[in-house]
This record gives structure tokens, C-alpha cells and sequence, in this order.
């Protein structure tokens, strides 16, 4: 306990004497992002304020698309936004971000190198989305419905569960999940027809479409389903923080890994606030807080991540090499290839009816 | 339903002008206009909006016509909406009779207002609540398993018959207020005048009462059928593996593919579908008079 | 009539069923509002929590507060504008008149999810933008197709005879409806102000394209949070707000009289 105190309070000097840095440049600072994903923790932008003189007001968007649509139409609103790493290559291009001047932000350095160096966030040798956290979509368990967890994405095709799966409904995730279970890359899919040949037949195990955290939560308190495709941080959120009957799973097969990362948006009227947001949400000192009080997914910041306690399961679990080799991360997507998966989805649906 | 006739015949737009433009003019603002641009967009390739090169195409419109998945929707949407409105019809019809002939006084203006007071309240959270109910294990299992000798297993969650309960749910007050208003309307001594010379209970319903309540039925009917055909939120939650419908595809389009031209073309085709239903509809009720 | 007796009985008890499935939600969202779960689990354990924690939530109270207040100027608007609207329609003949009742369909019909996002763009391009206005502006539309389509079905009842008994006594146009025409369409203005409130106050998908951070409504605040952190707490204020709106309306019944009695 000694050693992860030591370095909080080393890192929490840290955060204030850089934090001490942008004080000159109050003002708002405007957030977009998940609602309940680390930036609107009132603690946290309390903390934020508190030491920057900045105010913050977070917005929210509830899906890629619409975080896309809300920057394009609100230019020089935002100051800060979280995209996705597979999105950012667009908002790039479509010139809705600006380059990052990482120079600014103390705890840059400390960004494990294989997310800080991803060529889905660095174009043309420069920097347009400092990772934040990652996750897995993987499988979790009702720890209820089995003795023993299961090792294979096999588990979700076992006739024992028939009308007690559930699967998230993104066509995406679920070409890509297909992918896994067929032994395929999920961000080189050479044959379309296993893959739905496979989900057609998962079709008649599942109970439903879960879209939201809540969802997965409520059916596994009320014991309506046994296994199904979630998220990593959730998982870990629903059996340490709610108590529920929860575990995650990640099959011998593999899991789809995404990357969350902060973008400053073009037209920006607070860089400097930005920055000293961007940084302060990459501290260790924050991500200590927020996995503690709320549970989270896994910081790109090693120091962050070295800061939890040795058997945290995002420590354990998630730092596995094992796990590390198995997992795939999600690679830009483009228009083109969403819809053709979209319209397979869309069948598997109705075809199911 | 000629009673129009005598003042209609002597005004003219000139007349009903000041009282319509207000109304009309909002609605242009904040809906023909910008519906007309989607219209506009529902002809594109792209969305100008991305900074692509985009052309006009009638190709959003032929792709309902490429692919049998639109129409099997399409059509399970109406099946839905009418069975919704119908439902509506049988549970709603009997409760606004009661309600504007047999009960009187404070009572009624009382429950007149509790009928639609539910709808205050969130729809999601109404959802939930449902789920709650439906589920294996939820409360009406419990309770019938209670009454009931023998045992049975009741999870209607995630079902079709879960997707009518929580619409008909959500639309029978409609159906109730609209069906009152002209429930009420109707004279008592003409219901006792009826039965007086000798019409039966069920004669002076169809001669009398069902005629005369027939605008009321044919409003809550369309603010009823209109709506739950392009419904997306209750199938998508309460339906589970069958909650697939027209109303979820649309919304697909718009957000998780960013397909906005194909969307707005899909709800185009729902728009003159339905309006042709309700132009076809209208005089058939009206004969029925 | 002892048939008429049983008849009318079972009419009662048929009303009160009816109730009590409109009611069976309300009753288990405010009694999980009561629950210790956030996940509405089973078995109950009391607490007031959720209401404690309303008390400190702002943006939830601050929400709240404004999608009250929208809803209120939306159903006064829509109320008067789709009345006056109705009589038009219903006294006058004109061209093109079937074309403007044909027109109060579009706005039910397309999902809201595309009249939002339609109006998003357009507030956008005419420099309307968005916020607490624009929300207005929108669920003023949403709304007025109701207030018509439900003030005309009972305008169909009047009898336009009375209206003209009124004139050859004197009275002018505003007198003729103010004593006699909007007496007699009381219940379906009434009942369109009650659909108008319902579609403003539960209204999201509109709400949720023209609201900005800090503006924003309480069904917005409620999908927000559900993606991660729904809480009983929107169970705590849905059933504040329904225990406070029965009260009201209770005691709006007990001293007017808008049922359409004579």
C-alpha cells in the first residue's frame, strides 16, 4: 500500500505545479463526451477547477455518429472531445480537429509508446488525439449460470443457453465478434459468408439487444440472461462497484480492443484550457479516483495504470502479455464497409423475426 | 357530418386567414421548412454536411425497392399499427363511453384528467417499468402463479405481445379523450328516444352512438395508427430478437451508419404510405356513417 | 331498470381496470424510486437515497425545471394557435383546404428522429441555432398537430345553428365564440392542452438535437444517463412530478367544470 501512496502523492504535486502553469489562461473549458465517462465525474471537474481556475461544461453525444454530427455544426463550441481511435482518422479528414501540441501536456511522456505512436492518432508526423483509455468488447458471465467460467466464444453457441444470450446491437461490433468466433482478423475480414453463417446461427440464442451498460445490469440483477458480449470496464464496474454476479470473460479466441483518445476540435477558443484538461484527465492521480470510485477502463498511461493496486483487476487482467496478444484493436472503418455491415446486421434481424 | 354547410359556405380563405396563418406559419418554420430540406437531402448521394462531392440520385428511393428487407418491414410496421389502433379501439372505446355516459359529475372531470396524467411521466422510464411486469419471475408471473392452482411460466418480455402491451399502453388515453369528446357530445334523449321505440340495447350502438362518435374515433385512430407505424424506441426494448421493425432500421440509418439520404428516403416512402392509408381510410369511415 | 344498474356497475369497474393498467407502471417506477437497487433489483429494500441525492443533483433539477417550463408555454401556445386554427377549418371553406389538414400528418407521421435532426440543420443554416428557443420553437410544432386534430374532432359536434341563433340576437364573432363556441369545445381544448404538455414534457429525440450543455431538459438527462449512469433518482423525480401534477389536477376538478356537462 506504501509505494502506490507514495506515488500518488508525488503525482498529485505533479498535476498541481503543472496545473499551476495554465492558470493564466481561465476561462470555459467545453467537454464532448460519453455521459458517466471520467470527464463529468463532479469530483473530478471539481478537482479540475479547482486548480486550473477553468470552468467546465461537459456535453454529451450517445454514439459516434452523432459526436461527428454535433462538431460539424457547432464549430468553435467545443474545446475538447473525445473520439474514438477508429473515428479520428475521419475527423481528420474532414478537417474537424486540430494538431495537438503535446509539449504542453507534462503527462504525454508517460503514454505507453504503442498507443502514443498509433498511426490511427498520429497523421503526417503529427498528433491529433492523446489516448486516454482502452477496453475490450469481450464476454462477461452471470456468475449464477455456471460453475465454472468458460474459456471458449464457443460458450454463446451452447444450446444450454438458448434464449438467455445477449449481444449488443452495432452491426459493427457484431461483424467483428463474428469475425473472432471464426478465426478471422477483425479489421481484414477475407470471408463474409462464415461470418454469417456463424451469427445466423447465434440468432435464435439471443434473448435481446443490449444498448446500453444499464441494460446488461439490470437483466443480470433480475437473472434473465447467462453470457453475452460487454464491456470490459463495465464488467469490472458491475461486479466491484454494483455487486452483481458479474465476470468477464476474454476467450482463447480473442476480443475486440478499442481506444478512446482526447481531440481538440478546430475553432477551439481555449487551447490552453484544453491542453491542461486533456492532461489532467490522463494523471494518475485522477485514474486512480475514477477506477476507486467508479470503475474504469484501462489508462493509456502506464504510470496511471502502475499507480492501481498490484491485483486491480485492470492491473491483472487487462495487463496479462497473454491477453495482450490475443486482443485485436479496431482499425478505422470506412463509410462504405459500415453500411455493407449494417445491411447484413439489418437481415440477421429480420431473418430472426 | 354536413353540419359545416350552412357557415362554411359563406367564408372564404380571406376570412379564416388571421385565425389559420398563426398556426401554420409556426408549423413552416419549424417543420415544413426543414422537412423540405430533408426531402432535398433524401435526392443526394452524400451529405453535403462531410465536405464530399456529392450528386442527385434517385437511388435511396430505389434501394427500398431492391431489397425484400424495407418491404417485410414496412409491412410488419403497419400490421403493428394496426393492431395497436385496434386494441386502442377495444380497450378505449367502452372506457370514454362509461366516461361520458354514466359517470357524472366531479368524478368525471377527474378521471378525464387521470387518463392522460401516466403520459407525464418518461416513456423510458415507463419501459423499465414494464420490464419489471413482463419478465419471468416479474410481477405478473408472480401474481398468476399466486391465483392460480397449477403452475405456469409467463415471460412475455422480449416478445411481440410485449411490444403491443407497452404500445397500446403508451396510445389508449389518445383514444379514450378523442373518443369522449364526441361520446359526449351526444344528446341523451336521443339514445332514450331510440330505445323507446323499441331499438335494442345493441341497435341505438350501431344506429346511434357509434355514427354519431365516429369523428372522435377516426381522430384517435390516426393520432393512434400514424405514430406507432414509424415506431422505434418500444419494439427496439420491449421486443428483443422480434423488436425489428421499419421505425428501427430508419433509425439505423441515421445513427450508426450517418446514411442520412437513405434515411429520410425511407421515411419519405412511410410518410405517403401512410398518408395514402388515411386518405383511403377516410371516406370508408365516413360511408360507414 | 335493473339491467341499466348492472350495466352502468360494470362500466365503473371496467373504468377502474382501465385505470389501474395505466397506472401499473407509475405504481412500480415510484416504488423503485423507494428501492436500494439501481438496477431495480428484487428483493425490495427500502430507502430514501434517491431522493436525497435528487436534492444535490442540479442539472437534474435544473432540467427538470426547464422541461416544466417549455411544456407550460408550449401547451398555452398550442393551444391557442391550434384552436383558432381549428375554427378556421371549421368554419370556412376554401382551396386547398384538405391540403392544410393533410398537412398536420407529416409532423406525426415522420419519426421524430428525422424532424429533429431536419430541424437541427435548418435552425443551423437560418441562424436560429440551438437551445432553450429553438426547443420551444420545436415542440410548439410537435404539438399544434394534436391540439388541431383533437379540437376539430370535437368541434364536429357543435351545431353551427347555435352559433348563428347567437348572431341574429346580436352577438358579434368574438361574443359568438367566446359564449357559445368555445363553451361548448372546452373538453377537446382541455384535452388537447393535455396531449400538448404530454408531447412537450416527455419529448426527446427534439429536445435532444436543440439542447446545449447546461440548457438542457429532463427526458435529455434521462437518455444521457443511461448509457452509464442511470440512478432511481429519475424514478424519484417522475414520481415527484406525478404526485404533485395529481394534486393539481384533483383539485383543478374539484372546482371547474370542463367535462362538457350541461
Amino acid at each position: 500500500m506504501r509505494m502506490p501512496d507514495l506515488t500518488a502523492l508525488l503525482t498529485a504535486t505533479a498535476v498541481f505545479t503543472s496545473a499551476f502553469a495554465f492558470t493564466a489562461q481561465a476561462g470555459e473549458v467545453h467537454v464532448l463526451n460519453w455521459k458517466g465517462y471520467g470527464a463529468d465525474e463532479p469530483w473530478a471537474v471539481e478537482a479540475f477547477e479547482k486548480a486550473t481556475g477553468n470552468k467546465v461544461i461537459n456535453d454529451f453525444f450517445n454514439s459516434e455518429q452523432e459526436m461527428l454530427t454535433k462538431i460539424r455544426t457547432n464549430p468553435g463550441l467545443y474545446d475538447v472531445v473525445m473520439i474514438n481511435a477508429a473515428f479520428n482518422d475521419q475527423a481528420m479528414a474532414e478537417k474537424l480537429i486540430q494538431p495537438i501540441d503535446t509539449s504542453k501536456l507534462p503527462n504525454y511522456a508517460d503514454i505507453s509508446k504503442d498507443k502514443a505512436g498509433s498511426p490511427m492518432l498520429d497523421h503526417d508526423g503529427k498528433v491529433y488525439g492523446v489516448p486516454w483509455v482502452w477496453g475490450l468488447t469481450a464476454l462477461a458471465i452471470n456468475e449464477k449460470s455456471f460453475d465454472k467460467a468458460p474459456t471458449s466464444i464457443a460458450e454463446m453457441w451452447d444450446p444450454a443457453h438458448k434464449g438467455r444470450v445477449v449481444i449488443r446491437d452495432d452491426a459493427v461490433e457484431a461483424v467483428q465478434f463474428g469475425a473472432i468466433a471464426t478465426g478471422q482478423n477483425i479489421n481484414d475480414i477475407k470471408d463474409m459468408d462464415a461470418v454469417k453463417t456463424k451469427l445466423t446461427s447465434l440468432m435464435p440464442q439471443i434473448k435481446t439487444f443490449w444498448s446500453s451498460e444499464n441494460d446488461w445490469n439490470q437483466m443480470v440483477a433480475s437473472n434473465q440472461i447467462d453470457i453475452g458480449t460487454y464491456w470490459s470496464g463495465s464488467a469490472d464496474r458491475a461486479k466491484t462497484h454494483f455487486k452483481l454476479p458479474v465476470s468477464l470473460v476474454i476467450p482463447q479466441e480473442g476480443a475486440v480492443a478499442w481506444l478512446d483518445a482526447f481531440s481538440i476540435p478546430v475553432g477551439s477558443k481555449n487551447v490552453g484550457g484544453a491542453e491542461a484538461f486533456i492532461n489532467y484527465m490522463i494523471d494518475p492521480k485522477f485514474y486512480v479516483e475514477w477506477v476507486t470510485k467508479v470503475g474504469a477502463p484501462v489508462s493509456a498511461n502506464t504510470k496511471a495504470v502502475e499507480a492501481l493496486p498490484e491485483d486491480a483487476f485492470n492491473r491483472k487482467v487487462m495487463g496479462d502479455p497473454e491477453v495482450a496478444k490475443r486482443i485485436q484493436f479496431q482499425a478505422p472503418i470506412t463509410d462504405a464497409q459500415r453500411e455493407v455491415y449494417l445491411a447484413l446486421w439489418q437481415q440477421l434481424k429480420v431473418d430472426v423475426k | 357530418m354536413a353540419a359545416h354547410g350552412a357557415v362554411a359556405a359563406r367564408g372564404g380563405l380571406r376570412k379564416a386567414l388571421p385565425l389559420l396563418a398563426p398556426a401554420y406559419l409556426w408549423l413552416t418554420v419549424a417543420i415544413f421548412l426543414p422537412l423540405s430540406a430533408m426531402v432535398f437531402f433524401s435526392f443526394m448521394t452524400d451529405l453535403p454536411l462531410t465536405g464530399k462531392p456529392w450528386a442527385f440520385t434517385l437511388g435511396n428511393y430505389a434501394a427500398f425497392f431492391s431489397q425484400s428487407l424495407y418491404l417485410t418491414l414496412l409491412l410488419a410496421s403497419l400490421r403493428l399499427g394496426l393492431e395497436v389502433t385496434l386494441w386502442c379501439i377495444v380497450i378505449g372505446y367502452p372506457a370514454a363511453y362509461v366516461l361520458a355516459k354514466v359517470l357524472k359529475g366531479r368524478s368525471r372531470e377527474a378521471i378525464f384528467l387521470l387518463v392522460i396524467l401516466p403520459f407525464w411521466s418518461n416513456g423510458l422510464v415507463r419501459i423499465f417499468s414494464w420490464a419489471m411486469v413482463l419478465r419471468e419471475g416479474g410481477i405478473l408471473d408472480t401474481a398468476l402463479n399466486a391465483v392460480l392452482p397449477f403452475k405456469i411460466n409467463i415471460d412475455l418480455m422480449y416478445s411481440y405481445p410485449a411490444v403491443i402491451i407497452g404500445l397500446v399502453h403508451s396510445y389508449v388515453p389518445y383514444m379514450v379523450l378523442t373518443c369522449y369528446l364526441t361520446l359526449q357530445a351526444i344528446d341523451d334523449s336521443l339514445i332514450e328516444a331510440g330505445r323507446s321505440l323499441g331499438a335494442s340495447r345493441l341497435q341505438v350502438l350501431k344506429r346511434v352512438i357509434i355514427p354519431l362518435s365516429m369523428p372522435g374515433l377516426v381522430a384517435g385512430a390516426a393520432l393512434i395508427f400514424v405514430p406507432v407505424v414509424g415506431s422505434f424506441m418500444e419494439p427496439r426494448i420491449l421486443g428483443g430478437r422480434t423488436g425489428t421493425f421499419y421505425g428501427t432500421v430508419i433509425e439505423d440509418q441515421f445513427v450508426a451508419v450517418f446514411n442520412w439520404p437513405l434515411g429520410a428516403a425511407l421515411s419519405f416512402i412511410l410518410l405517403a404510405v401512410v398518408l395514402v392509408i388515411l386518405a383511403v381510410a377516410s371516406p370508408v369511415l365516413r360511408r360507414a356513417t | 331498470m335493473a339491467t341499466t344498474r348492472i350495466l352502468e356497475g360494470l362500466g365503473r369497474l371496467y373504468v377502474f381496470m382501465l385505470l389501474a393498467f395505466l397506472y401499473l407502471p407509475i405504481i412500480i417506477m415510484a416504488l423503485m424510486s423507494f428501492n436500494a437497487s439501481p438496477f431495480y433489483q428484487l428483493p425490495f429494500e427500502w430507502t430514501v437515497d434517491w431522493y436525497q441525492s435528487l436534492w444535490q443533483n442540479g442539472q437534474l433539477i435544473s432540467a427538470t425545471w426547464n422541461s416544466l417550463e417549455i411544456a407550460v408555454i408550449t401547451t398555452i401556445i398550442s393551444v391557442v394557435l391550434g384552436t383558432a386554427a381549428s375554427l378556421a377549418l371549421y368554419r370556412y371553406e376554401f382551396r386547398g383546404k384538405k391540403l392544410l389538414q393533410a398537412l398536420l400528418f407529416p409532423p406525426i407521421a415522420i419519426p421524430w428522429l428525422i424532424t429533429g435532426t431536419a430541424m437541427l440543420i435548418f435552425f443551423f443554416g437560418v441562424g436560429i441555432g440551438r437551445g432553450l428557443f429553438a426547443i420551444l420553437l420545436g415542440h410548439v410544432a410537435l404539438a399544434l398537430p394534436y391540439v388541431i386534430v383533437v379540437v376539430s374532432a370535437r368541434l364536429q359536434t357543435f351545431a353551427p345553428e347555435l352559433e348563428e341563433a347567437a348572431r341574429s340576437l346580436g352577438a358579434n364573432q368574438w361574443q359568438v365564440t367566446a359564449r357559445v363556441t368555445l363553451p361548448w369545445i372546452m373538453p377537446g381544448v382541455i384535452a388537447g392542452g393535455l396531449f400538448a404538455f404530454a408531447v412537450s414534457f416527455d419529448q426527446f429525440v427534439v429536445s435532444y438535437f436543440l439542447s446545449t450543455p447546461g440548457q438542457t431538459t429532463l427526458p435529455v438527462e434521462i437518455y444521457a444517463a443511461i448509457r452509464k449512469g442511470f440512478t432511481p433518482e429519475i424514478n424519484a423525480v417522475s414520481t415527484i412530478i406525478i404526485v404533485v401534477s395529481m394534486a393539481l389536477m384533483l383539485l383543478t376538478a374539484r372546482f371547474f367544470k370542463f367535462g362538457g356537462e350541461k
